[in-house]
């Protein structure tokens, strides 16, 4: 539980723009990441990886390379003697390390730990590995297919029909009303079929750990990563350890996006050190980064949708079929569940398919599965629009869910900023500037996502000197110690300045989830709040007691306890820092903590617009500008937010026009490297103009909500329908490449 | 022989630095990080892509000090001889604190996860010396060899325009200690061939080019290594030994730019950044063309010697040198030979340059005029992309009528090569668009491409034909040759 109100009030630090704490360790290289850390004795650990895209694993021959010198350690799926009890965690063991068989390209099948780079990269090729290579399958639609090569036998559940290969692992349908009725009524019904591309988060820092494991069975780790706890309670499965006797230790993140939400290193490092009796490091190269760890699902979309000759929706239908790589997820429930969530639908059914393939594991990329269902649902939107000739943004306020819209997805939506989004777009210059010139188009699109809430902990210290030392469980990857500090600072009201925060290790703080869903600044400062108010409490208390006064007497007003009621006026106020400098008198220490599983995340909406330059002869793409317009709820640093909204866009820009996953016949990843795996450099991109809008979150005393996500979700859309219009021609497949672009102005022009 | 040295002498930051045992294929960035634990220069790729392991190094130009972005990733230690190395450590501003670059960083929330940031402040960092006032344009170029995932590049351009107002370049640390570097690396040129090894791996670093030409005598199956940004990433991502290397990018000789004698020599060991300006002043039109080859650091790095001898289909000199007529110099210790670039490739991975020997120079004749030329470049992306096509075209009309004409492209063969075919439908024929139309038509006869990733045989025939209309279009409607965006 603990939902909170939201409360209006007059912010003091919350929403200015206050120095950010990381800045300075930043830019002069101090920030230790995952890789920046080393322990005497230190080994050096290397995985070994499947050249095949399928392949049984028969035997894998270690001897020549323990024996050589300098081989501390080597281990195969064999010394991994756990059977992990949830099928998720079982699926993570047979990623890490592969079992019976090789998966995908990159897939780990062994590991050494050694005195050095090099005798580790001797020791990997002395290892034999008889492989059975097995036919292979990468593609969503032909790894649905009957016939298709399979992955995993008798994983299939209930509710996939018959007629579908093994591969089909799931399906999950919503909606609501009749949609046959509902294209019945239209006066004009659209449908079309989309593609997209696996792309990459990216992220500049590569996977890293340090894992230290002692004789004794205890065992400390240094990684860099979204989630330690998580790291921590996936890790102590598959080692068969004591939750308790393991540490972590988050590093500084060099971004993650939902990439750095599992574990792939990590247990073997651990395994290599148990085994070696020594400190390991792992680090992955940009190539095992892009074969092994987590891209996003590619996609094959069918979207249908009716209305009326006066713009209304009269049905809306959805067919999502996802690929999540080799091992389950739902990336295709989630498509289903969001295409459809900007809408107040009075008919609509989607389904999502969840669908295995020998490409690597998918991960989460900021709102996982939305970009992909709302390009598909905003482009054939954005066609209905042009064929009724209403404007685009006219066409979706008029079926733009609101509070008490039953969302295409189930639950009926509280106080939401679909609308405020939408008539900010609408007044903006961007919107109402012609954009004039050959090859030019603009496009338009609007994007949902969930947020989450989840396990959270928090611990705030009042320092003898009036300071306060701020623990959260959660790596910053957007801001998050600042956020926290301010509203610390905000609640307890005392400057920005005087509060630290920091990110505690796995022994220092209750539970904590993963650093996703963009739940943190919503999550955890629900937290911090609630923690500084139990500090605040204390402190009332103290100041009751030195007063002699009654607890309920006493109020905190402006950093300070000051008698109230009856008592009001017969008593100087005692600031934080009087009150800190005699807590070892008064009773001890003082410190609040709060511990919560946080609801009432409150969704988000975004909308962006897109004007763009096509090159006709090469099929070359230019975006000339770009405006973001997103519900925070409550901004609590604009800077933080607005690079939050930047970020997203220009990362959805990437996947538009040009970053993609490229197999070759022979299931083989053909670009693992940032040469061939192009994400944007500069000068790909133009500035990036942001619009911040606050409709407060009911669920948040500050009426926060997340931001990490949603700006992720319309630039898909927003490129086609802007480039669609540039080129003359509908673009249906992502990334339109120039290669691709100018194929299809080609055959558009016959 | 000349004298032999068996160690690297070099500064690092503050420090003097001796090594004798250096492997050929060890990197300054491993070096930085293992060796010296200097963490904050990262490694995001280890193949020159990403710029997170942007350093400084400085070298003395004609006696003057010079100092430069590269890639320490594919930065190879031996080659540090004789240089200053600064990394993001050694930053300060005038007065000790921050740096006006890394000041503005902070300001302008130039990081969010901030794994890109020392890579870019060394970056904005090497620019705010060379202009401390940039145009957006100088900050995109300096910016191409890094990427950053968090941040979409704003707040980093606005970080890079308010540098200029935090501190005076004139005033910074590096310009303080310039005398006293330059003194001391001046106290470690000795002339002398230096060689370093471990074990059985070994680099040498030949005292001149004489010297170069007797080392590859003795030792003809040598890796030449000059800016290694391909040698690189052998190593790196390949894994493939190298030793014995014979490192050339410190011969000063052999980096020699000038026009004389009515040609343009650029020596073999010239970085893209050495040959810039003396290029673009001869022939404008290759101004912007060079600025899309890599990025700022492999620029400052990589050689066009290198990229000729390297023998790719898809380097982005070659066509353009070949559209100018340009011959190649080669040496051995046998001596020296001539020939026309064009001919230097034979195949696929087969070079016209026999056992021992390097190519020295490439030569460009200078009197070209009446001549109408172009280079294009098509990839994916504007910078730091490799290319799908380029194309280095050359017309002479006479009176209205092609008197001469070179098509020269890359990636449309299995080597650079003149598309025959094309060139004979426009010679002779009247300067006009049907000529072209025709051409355009005639390279389907020239070229069978590849498909590939980056590609497909059918872009490569269109965007190609799209090149030569695209000349015309410029060219013939008397616009000046452009190359802005692809
Ligand atoms: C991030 C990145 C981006 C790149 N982008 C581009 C691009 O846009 N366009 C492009 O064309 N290239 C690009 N390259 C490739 C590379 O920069 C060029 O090929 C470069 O010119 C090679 O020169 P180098 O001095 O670095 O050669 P090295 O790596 O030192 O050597 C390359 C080859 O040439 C041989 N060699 C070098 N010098 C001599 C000599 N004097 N005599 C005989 N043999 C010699 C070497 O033995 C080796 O076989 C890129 C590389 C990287 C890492
Ligand atoms: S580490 Fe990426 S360029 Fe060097
Ligand atoms: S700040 Fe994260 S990559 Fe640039």
């Amino acid at each position: 539980m603990a939902k909170d109100e939201f409360q209006s009030r007059q912010f003091k630090v919350v929403g200015t723009r206050v120095p950010r704490p990381d800045g300075v360790d930043k830019v002069t290289g101090r920030a230790r990441y995952g890789a920046d850390i080393t322990a005497p004795g230190m080994l050096t650990g290397l995985c070994l990886r499947s050249p095949h895209a399928h392949a049984r694993i028969r035997s894998i021959d270690t001897s020549a390379a323990e024996a050589m010198k300098g081989v501390k350690a080597v281990v195969t799926r064999a010394d991994f003697d756990v059977t992990p009890e949830s099928s998720g965690n079982r699926d993570v063991l047979d990623n890490v390390m592969a079992g019976d068989k090789a998966l995908y390209d990159g897939h780990t099948v062994a590991a050494v730990a050694a005195t050095s780079r090099s005798v580790a990269r001797a020791a990997l090729k002395a290892i034999k590995v008889d492989y059975e290579v097995l036919p292979h399958v990468t593609d969503v639609d032909e790894a649905m297919k009957p016939d298709a090569p399979v992955l995993h036998e008798g994983r299939q559940q209930e509710s996939v029909p018959e007629g579908y290969s093994q591969n089909v692992l799931a399906r999950s349908q919503y909606g609501h009303g009749d949609v046959d009725k509902g294209f019945e009524e239209a006066d004009i019904v659209i449908e079309r079929h989309f593609t997209t591309a696996a792309t990459h988060q990216g992220y500049i820092e590569p996977h890293a750990c340090l894992a230290t494991m002692g004789g004794d069975g205890k065992a400390d780790l240094w990684c860099c990563t979204q989630g330690h706890y998580h790291v921590r309670d996936t890790c102590a499965e598959l080692l068969g350890m004591d939750t308790g006797q393991l540490k972590v230790t988050s590093s500084e993140i060099g971004g993650g996006f939902g990439g750095k939400t599992t574990v792939f290193l990590e247990p073997v490092a651990l395994m290599l050190s148990r085994k070696s009796g020594k400190p390991v490091k792992m680090t992955m190269s940009r190539e095992e980064v892009l074969r092994a760890s987590g891209p996003t699902a590619s996609t094959s979309v069918s979207i249908k949708i009716g209305a009326r000759k006066d713009g209304r929706i009269t049905a809306g239908w959805g067919d999502f079929r996802y690929q999540n790589g080799a091992f389950e997820a739902m990336n295709g429930a989630l498509g289903a569940m969001c295409g459809f969530a900007p809408y107040d639908l009075e008919n609509v059914r989607t389904t999502g398919w969840e669908v295995v393939t020998n490409r690597p594991k998918a991960a989460a990329y900021r709102a996982p599965g939305a970009p992909m269902a709302a390009f598909a649902v905003e482009s054939v939107v954005d066609e209905l629009a042009g064929e009724l000739g209403m404007d685009p943004i006219d066409f979706r306020l008029m079926n733009a869910a609101d509070e008490g819209t039953k969302a295409a997805y189930g639950p009926t939506y509280p106080a939401i900023g679909l609308k405020s989004v939408l008539e900010a777009a609408k007044d903006h210059p961007h919107w109402n500037t012609p954009l004039e010139g050959e090859n030019r188009g603009r496009g338009f699109a609007v994007g949902f996502w969930f947020n989450f809430g989840g396990n959270t902990s928090v611990s705030l210290m009042i320092n003898g000197d009036g300071t306060v030392s701020l623990s959260e469980g959660n790596p910053d990857i957007g801001g998050s110690r600042a956020s926290m500090s301010m509203m610390a600072a905000e609640e307890l009201g005392i400057p920005y300045e005087h509060v630290r925060c920091v990110i505690a290790d796995t022994a220092s703080l209750g539970q904590n989830d993963i650093t996703d869903g963009s739940r943190v600044t919503f999550a955890v400062g629900l937290a911090t709040i609630k923690a500084a108010r139990h500090a605040i409490d204390i402190m009332k208390a103290r100041a009751a007691r030195i007063w002699g006064i009654d607890e309920e007497a006493v109020e905190w007003v402006d950093g300070a306890a000051q008698p109230a009621g009856p008592n009001a006026g017969k008593f100087e106020p005692m600031t934080l820092k009087e009150i800190a400098a005699l807590a070892s008198k008064t009773g001890g220490p003082i410190a609040g903590h709060f511990e919560v599983n946080a609801e009432g995340a409150g969704v988000s909406f975004g909308a962006h617009i897109a004007d763009t330059e096509v090159d006709p002869e090469t099929g070359a793409v230019k975006v000339l500008r770009y405006t973001v317009f997103q519900d925070a709820g409550k901004a609590v640093h604009p800077d933080y937010v607005e690079g939050q909204m930047q970020g997203g866009a220009v990362q959805g820009i990437g996947w538009a026009l040009n970053e993609e996953y490229i197999y070759g016949e022979d299931g083989i990843l053909q670009n693992p490297g940032y040469l061939d795996y192009r994400i944007p450099v500069a000068s790909d991109l133009p500035m990036i103009d942001t619009k911040i809008l606050e409709i407060p979150n009911p669920g948040h005393p500050y009426g926060v909500r997340g931001v990490g996500e949603t700006g992720i979700v319309p630039p898909l859309a927003t490129l086609a329908n802007a480039v669609s219009r540039a080129a003359g021609v509908r673009m249906t497949s992502l990334p339109m490449s120039p290669p691709k672009l100018l194929a299809a102005i080609k055959a558009a022009k016959g | 022989m000349a004298k032999e040295r068996r160690e690297i002498r070099f500064i690092l930051n503050g420090s003097d630095v001796r090594l004798g045992e250096v492997a050929a294929q060890d990197t300054l960035l491993d070096f930085l990080r293992n060796a010296r634990r200097l963490t904050g220069t990262k490694e995001g790729c280890a193949e020159g892509d990403c710029g997170a392991c942007t350093v400084l190094v400085g070298r003395l130009v004609k006696g003057r000090l010079r100092y430069e972005t590269v890639n320490a990733c594919i930065r190879f230690l031996a080659t540090l001889d004789g240089c200053h190395v600064v990394t993001i450590e050694h930053l300060r501003g005038a007065d000790g604190g921050m740096h006006p670059v890394q000041q503005a960083m902070v300001e302008a929330h130039g990081s969010q996860c901030g794994f890109c940031t020392p890579g870019i402040v060394m970056s904005l960092y090497a620019l705010w010396m060379q202009s401390a006032a940039p145009s957006d344009a100088e900050i995109e170029t300096a910016l191409q060899g890094n990427l950053c995932r968090c941040t979409g590049y704003e707040p980093i351009f606005k970080a890079a325009r308010a540098a200029a107002e935090l501190g005076d370049p004139a005033a910074d640390p590096l310009e303080a200690e310039r005398a006293d570097v330059t003194g001391r690396l001046k106290a470690m040129a000795d002339g002398a061939r230096v060689t370093v090894s471990r074990g059985e791996d070994r680099a040498i670093l030949p005292a001149d080019v004489a010297d170069l030409a007797d080392v590859l005598a003795k030792h003809p199956e040598a890796t030449i290594v000059a800016g290694a940004t391909d040698v690189g990433l052998w190593v790196t991502k390949f894994l493939k030994p190298i030793s014995p290397a014979v490192f050339v990018g410190h011969l000063s000789d052999l980096r020699q730019v000038d026009a004389k004698a009515a040609r343009l020599r650029i020596g073999a060991g010239a970085s893209y950044t050495d040959a810039e300006a003396a290029l673009a002043r001869a022939f404008p039109h290759l101004g912007p063309y060079w600025k899309r080859i890599a990025g700022w650091q492999v620029r400052n790095m990589g050689t066009v010697g290198g990229n000729i001898a390297n023998g790719s289909p898809i380097g982005d000199t070659p066509p353009v040198l070949i559209a100018l007529e340009a011959k190649l110099h080669l040496r051995s210790a046998e001596g020296t030979r001539e020939i026309p670039l064009e001919d230097f490739f034979i195949d696929y991975g087969k070079q016209d340059l026999r056992a021992g020997e390097f190519v020295e120079a490439v030569e460009i004749p200078l009197a070209q005029e009446g001549v109408r030329h172009a280079a294009y470049k098509v990839s994916k992306r504007r910078d730091e992309d490799i290319t799908a096509v380029a194309a280095g075209f050359a017309l002479r009309v006479e009176n209205g009528v092609i008197a001469d004409a070179r098509l020269v492209f890359g990636g449309m063969a299995a080597v650079p090569k003149r598309a025959a075919q094309a060139e004979a439908a426009l010679k002779g024929q009247p300067f006009d668009a049907a000529s072209f139309e025709r051409a355009a038509q005639a390279l389907a006869e020239d070229f069978q491409p590849l498909t590939d990733w980056r590609a497909s045989a059918e872009y490569r025939r269109l965007v190609a034909a799209n090149l030569l209309r695209r000349f015309w279009a410029e060219e013939g409607e008397g616009a000046k040759a452009r190359l802005e965006g692809v």
